[in-house]
């Protein structure tokens, strides 16, 4: 912690050299603090989020895939929230901020014809799959579990749209 | 809690005094449990499945076999004796008994979500890189298979959201 006699105004004035020293301390004093590096499951939340909306668009768009597109909005919503739980667990939002959870990016219209939203429903899934895989070596335990199971659950999901 | 980081040297080699805490055995001894029944489970649906659903269980038992094996050895390795088999396993409470396809596929789908949750523990307890990778490898496969299996047997949903917790 950065304490006042080092910005005291009879210290700065009498020892003029501390002056170069003070001014960037007091700045920093003024200033927030920097923000955390952003958690990484974020970013896992967010994907989560945009997969459930993108196959919840194709589920309307496509009668054929109705069923197994509802089924990956269905359990990728449930990645989204558990993630979320789990950002929030570890830090709890401030009531400010708490209107606005993680931003999902801007909706697509989904693909034209059948075989293209397919595609694109398991393209998602194993990009997913590859970026929860990643993710586990690095976790603490209890989030590894979580994580894991994500990534089981998108090769899983993979096996129903097929 | 402590945090694994990617493994970026030479492999651990079991065999030079590798260690794992008790609960951790205790999870790979439960995963090790959970190979043993898919075995069972997989050689027993041969006999009642038709055709066109023989190669996917015998791929199955190959892989749980493989899977066993190893798993048997880690435990070896860490100076841990590995569980038998037992003599014959039961279909889940509210399951009836395998009489023939449907209850099969019904019991073989079991058999995947048990083998997924065994190694869901095992990848929640331990920091070891290579059992990490392995219980990952193991859960995913556990999931893939379960879904496989419901989709087959016509059970909804085809997949949970999380397996080895849902």
């Amino acid at each position: 912690m950065i304490s006042a006699p080092a910005v005291s105004r009879r210290g700065v004035l009498v020892v003029g050299a501390l002056t170069a020293l003070a001014a960037p301390l007091a700045v920093a004093c003024s200033t927030p603090e920097p923000p955390l590096p952003p958690d990484p499951l974020t970013e896992l939340a967010v994907q989560a989020r945009a997969d459930a909306a993108a196959a919840a668009a194709i589920a309307s768009a496509q009668p054929g895939l109705a069923e197994a597109a509802g089924l990956v909005a269905t359990n990728r919503g449930e990645h989204a929230k558990v993630l979320q739980a789990e950002l929030d667990r570890a830090r709890p939002p401030s009531p400010s901020s708490s209107a606005a959870p993680t931003k999902s990016a801007a909706p697509t219209p989904p693909p034209p014809d059948p075989q293209s939203a397919k595609t694109a429903l398991t393209d998602a899934l194993t990009a997913a799959e590859k970026k929860a895989s990643e993710l586990v070596l690095t976790l603490p335990n209890f989030r590894a579990g979580l994580v894991g199971s994500i990534a089981a659950g998108c090769a899983a999901l993979r096996e129903a749209v097929r | 809690m402590p945090t694994s980081t990617p493994n970026s040297g030479a492999p651990v080699s079991p065999s030079q005094g590798r260690q794992l805490a008790p609960e951790v055995i205790d999870a790979v001894q439960q995963a090790l449990s959970a190979e043993h029944a898919a075995v069972w489970t997989c050689s027993l649906a041969t006999a009642f499945l038709q055709q066109d659903n023989l190669a996917a269980a015998n791929d199955g038992a190959t892989a749980h076999r493989a899977r066993r094996d190893a798993t048997e050895r880690l435990l070896r390795d860490v100076g841990a004796t590995p569980r038998p088999a037992e003599p014959a396993y039961l279909p889940p409470d509210g399951q009836k008994p395998v009489s023939d396809a449907a209850s099969a596929i019904a019991m073989l789908a079991a058999a995947e979500t048990d083998g997924a949750h065994a190694w869901h523990g095992v990848l929640e307890r331990t920091d070891d890189g290579d059992l990490r990778r392995t219980a990952l490898d193991a859960l995913t496969n556990c999931a893939v298979r379960a879904a496989r299996w419901r989709r087959t047997g016509g059970i909804a949903p085809f997949a949970v959201p999380l397996p080895g917790r849902s």
